[in-house]
């Protein structure tokens, strides 16, 4: 197969000459511009529209069959020199979005939809001349010398990709104009990142641009639309990441997206939709996307979790873990994989992270800790749910409860602040928050049993009253009946008489 | 004791000449017939005026109305204040037993054709005093400013602006601007403690004044009747005591009710909010809003809604005005007519709020 190819060689280079030289002798404007060394002629002598037989006059108008230039480049002849504005990608889109053009003749693969999502995309809107869109075709893919993107020298190229776009995103004068907030130092810090190290290193296969942002339909990161909108950020990592063939030969698990889709961050972002739950940026970075070190775990995950981080750090762990060169929080939570934290991962026994470490016999002040704070938390926990269950009957008797249920919100919010409270590993600290939840429990346990007895003492009021009146309306209808016995032995007597 | 009470008697007969109005009393007869027994709705209607009344003074002691405040106020009354529990869910109870009690007195005076000549203005006085009932049921709705209430006065209200011309002006009086805000709500607490108390009080005492001028009335074939002889029995203390006796068990049957069922908050109003489903509004006005819901949406040219509101108002004033479109009850004839039309509006308002309540 090798062999026949190569033999075919010759003949391919002979044929493609030919074209080349059959084209070029039907576009008199490039057999002119080539001749007074035009830059853009000669670039357009490779360019792919060349090769596939398109003319200077395709784009440009004209009669590029004349050879006086006078009637090549006459305005009758539909001449309109060079593409401004606009219309430069309507020139691109008369070809590029006509399937007639771009199937049928040319047998091209390429989407016809580039131009609509142009238009589209962040870069279609009006730029500050307020006469044209941002960004035009030639604005990534040039005008003269634009080859297939697969080619090395295309600057859509993955290698070169990077330094077309910061053209213009590095550029602080002309950003300030469209979004002062957007940093300017993305491709600096891309540089420092692995996936900007391996392309600049020659790996096309690493992510660039393109492919977190995506190419003509380029959205804003705060559409929900958009590639690297916080809800699709993880996806978008993962359509890489998640790829075993794709991350074959980078010695890097793809099982990422699977274990964070099931962490309590991936359900809260995924599931809850709730955009400040924390992507794979928010740990990794974006544009200087790394794995955080040992040393920074803590400083990432305490950008949210600042009390915790700021617990661990002042606790006596801080020391011992890194000594031991003990990623901090991932030690106990894991990273990608983190579940809802529950109070079963303190103490001594089953799923209880302590006991890793500590034993009866090994780091035994750590062991008693562990267990002494697991029992104030189920303590609270029973505390609390047997004054909800107080307040349930009490309220399922029909006892206006309200204040009772309130106090079970502190009561609950006691026991998340212990979970907060366990990363200083300070037992009398711990007790102090476990007490206070206590005596609110208390209290809201009392509150409920006064209800549920008001309850009864409402039932027997009912019941006595009840009788009460009875007896009264008992007594009022023997009364009747004696005044009416007595009106009619009256009414006997008098008729009698008369 | 009975030398105490004689002397006290005397004490105040010397002052007012108590012993006309005694004697006056001793000579009052209460007509005895097949339909004696709803004389006694009349007194049973009174009764729970005066219960709403004595507890409405009683929840006012701690209700506060406002926005911020109402709610608030009626959970403190209902869960700190000693029996305002009690106090409250007979108030709630009591208006709806006083509106069934009103209904159903005007449907018997209606079908015993009490409202003939001379009593014309008794039936009218009667029948505004229902409208106002309904009116303390419709404002009083709304003062614990919970979800329920607050979306039931929502649509209640829009209702009333459907009104032609002066349908807007209403809903803006009624709101106390365009939406059910806390400017609603300060109006619907005037009238419900002050216009329709002092309106209902002035309708009430010509009321009482003109039964115990003309008498309870007696139905056409009791006037009638030759061949039985007529039983009467005296007002006092017969009939007062029966009516005591009646009281009484009411009283009981609202205690048990405000036991049994308390009558329940719910959640407070929050204007933001998407109004709940099955928004209702209370059951005496559940078969005007269930023929709403099944008029077309729009009737040759007329918007159905529009047209529905105005037939129910022709009716209303047509039932009112039953004494004087309905001549031949009072010159002591038979009228079918009217007893049909009473049946249908009977079955009608029976089946629309079963279907109402259902839906």
């Amino acid at each position: 197969m090798r062999s026949r190819l190569r033999r075919s060689l010759p003949f391919l280079f002979v044929m493609t000459a030919l074209v080349q030289e059959l084209a070029l002798s039907q576009d008199q404007c490039l057999v002119c511009h080539d001749a007074i060394g035009d830059k853009n002629a000669a670039l357009f002598k490779r360019d792919v529209h060349f090769l596939k037989g398109l003319t200077c006059a395709d784009c440009h108008g004209g009669n590029a069959a004349k050879e006086e230039m006078e009637e090549g480049m006459n305005s009758k002849a539909g001449f309109i020199g060079v593409v401004k504005g606009d219309s430069i990608s309507a020139t691109c889109a008369r070809c590029h979005s006509n399937a007639a053009v771009m199937v049928r003749r040319y047998k091209s693969t390429l989407p016809l939809d580039q131009m609509e999502a142009l238009k589209s995309s962040v870069h279609g809107e009006l730029s500050i001349s307020g006469k044209e869109q941002i960004a035009q075709c030639t604005s990534c893919h040039g005008a003269h010398g634009i080859v297939p993107k697969t080619n090395r020298l295309s600057s859509v190229h993955p290698l070169n990709l990077p330094a077309t776009c910061s053209n213009c995103h590095s550029k602080a004068a002309y950003m300030r104009g469209y979004n002062p907030g957007l940093p300017i130092d993305q491709l600096e810090k891309y540089r420092t990142s692995v996936h900007g190290m391996r392309n600049a290193g020659g790996d096309t296969k690493v992510a660039e641009c393109a492919s977190c942002h995506g190419s003509h339909d380029i959205l804003p990161a705060k559409d929900v639309r958009s590639r690297v909108y916080a809800t699709n950020i993880p996806g978008t990592c993962a359509s890489c990441h998640a790829d075993p063939e794709h991350m074959k030969g980078y010695n890097i698990p793809s099982d990422q997206f699977e274990k964070y889709s099931k962490s309590v961050h991936g359900k809260a972002l995924l599931e809850k939709r709730d955009v400040g739950a924390p992507s794979c940026n928010d740990c990794h970075g974006n544009h200087g996307a790394v794995p955080p070190g040992v040393q920074s775990i803590s400083q990432v995950c305490g950008t949210c979790h600042a009390l915790n981080a700021s617990l661990f750090s002042s606790s006596p762990h801080k020391k011992a873990f890194d000594k031991r060169k003990l990623p901090e929080c991932e030690t106990c939570h894991g990273n990608h994989e983190i579940y809802a934290a529950k109070d079963e991962l303190v103490g001594v026994t089953g799923d209880a992270v302590c006991a890793w470490c500590h034993s009866e016999k090994k780091l035994k002040r750590g062991y008693e800790v562990a267990k002494a704070m697991r029992q104030q938390i189920d303590s609270l926990l029973g505390s609390e749910n047997r004054a909800m269950a107080l307040i349930n009957e009490a309220e399922q008797k029909g006892m206006e409860v309200s204040e009772a249920k309130f106090k079970l919100r502190a009561v609950r919010q006691a026991r998340l602040e212990s979970r907060t409270m366990v990363h200083s590993f300070n037992e009398g600290q711990f007790h102090e928050i476990i007490d206070k939840g206590l005596g609110i429990s208390s209290h809201a346990s009392v509150e409920a049993a006064q209800a549920i007895d008001e309850f009864y003492f409402r039932r027997w009021g009912m019941g006595i009253s009840t009788f009460i009146i009875s007896v009264l309306a008992a007594s009022l209808y023997l009364t009747i009946r004696r005044i009416e016995r007595r009106q009619a032995e009256e009414s006997t007597k008098s008729r009698q008489g008369s | 004791m009975k030398k105490f009470f004689s002397s006290v008697y005397h004490w105040i007969d010397e002052r007012v000449e108590l012993r006309d109005l005694v004697e006056f009393l001793g000579k009052k007869y209460v007509p005895v017939h097949e339909h004696s027994v709803w004389y006694y709705f009349g007194g049973v209607s009174l009764f729970l005026f005066i219960i709403q009344v004595l507890t409405g003074i009683l929840l006012l002691l701690y209700y506060k109305s406002g926005e911020e405040l109402a709610f608030e106020s009626i959970q403190f009354i209902m869960s700190k204040v000693e029996f305002g529990w009690l106090i409250r869910s007979i108030h709630s109870w009591a208006a709806n037993l006083f509106i069934l009690a009103a209904i159903i007195h005007m449907f018997s005076v209606y079908f015993t054709k009490a409202y003939r000549k001379p009593r014309e203005i008794t039936w009218l006085t009667g029948m505004m005093m229902l409208f106002l009932g309904m009116g303390f049921g419709f404002s009083g709705y709304l003062l614990p400013w919970n979800e329920l209430a607050f979306f039931a006065t929502k649509v209640g209200t829009d209702i009333a602006g459907v009104v032609p011309l002066i349908g807007k002006p209403i809903m803006i009086l009624l709101r106390g601007g365009e939406d059910v805000t806390g400017a609603t709500l300060s109006r619907m607490f005037g009238f419900h403690i002050a216009v329709f108390p002092g309106l209902f009080v002035v309708f009430l005492g010509i009321h009482l004044l003109l039964v115990q001028r003309q008498g309870m009335s007696e139905p056409i074939e009791f006037e009638n009747s030759q061949d039985t002889p007529q039983q009467r029995m005296p007002f006092f203390p017969n009939f007062l005591l029966r009516d005591l006796l009646l009281w009484l068990l009411v009283l009981n049957v609202l205690a048990i009710l405000a036991v049994l069922f308390p009558w329940e908050l719910g959640k407070k109003a929050d204007p933001f909010a998407s109004a709940p489903s099955g928004i209702k509004p209370e059951w005496y006005f559940l078969f005007m809003f269930q023929t709403l819901k099944y008029i077309p949406a729009q009737i040759l040219f007329i918007d159905g809604e529009v047209l529905g509101i105005v037939l129910f108002g022709l009716a209303g004033i047509f039932w009112t005005l039953v004494p004087f479109w309905d001549r031949k009850s009072s010159e002591g004839i038979r009228n079918r007519f009217v007893n049909y039309v009473g049946l249908f509006a009977v079955f009608y308002v029976i089946l629309f709020t079963i279907l109402g309540w259902y839906a």
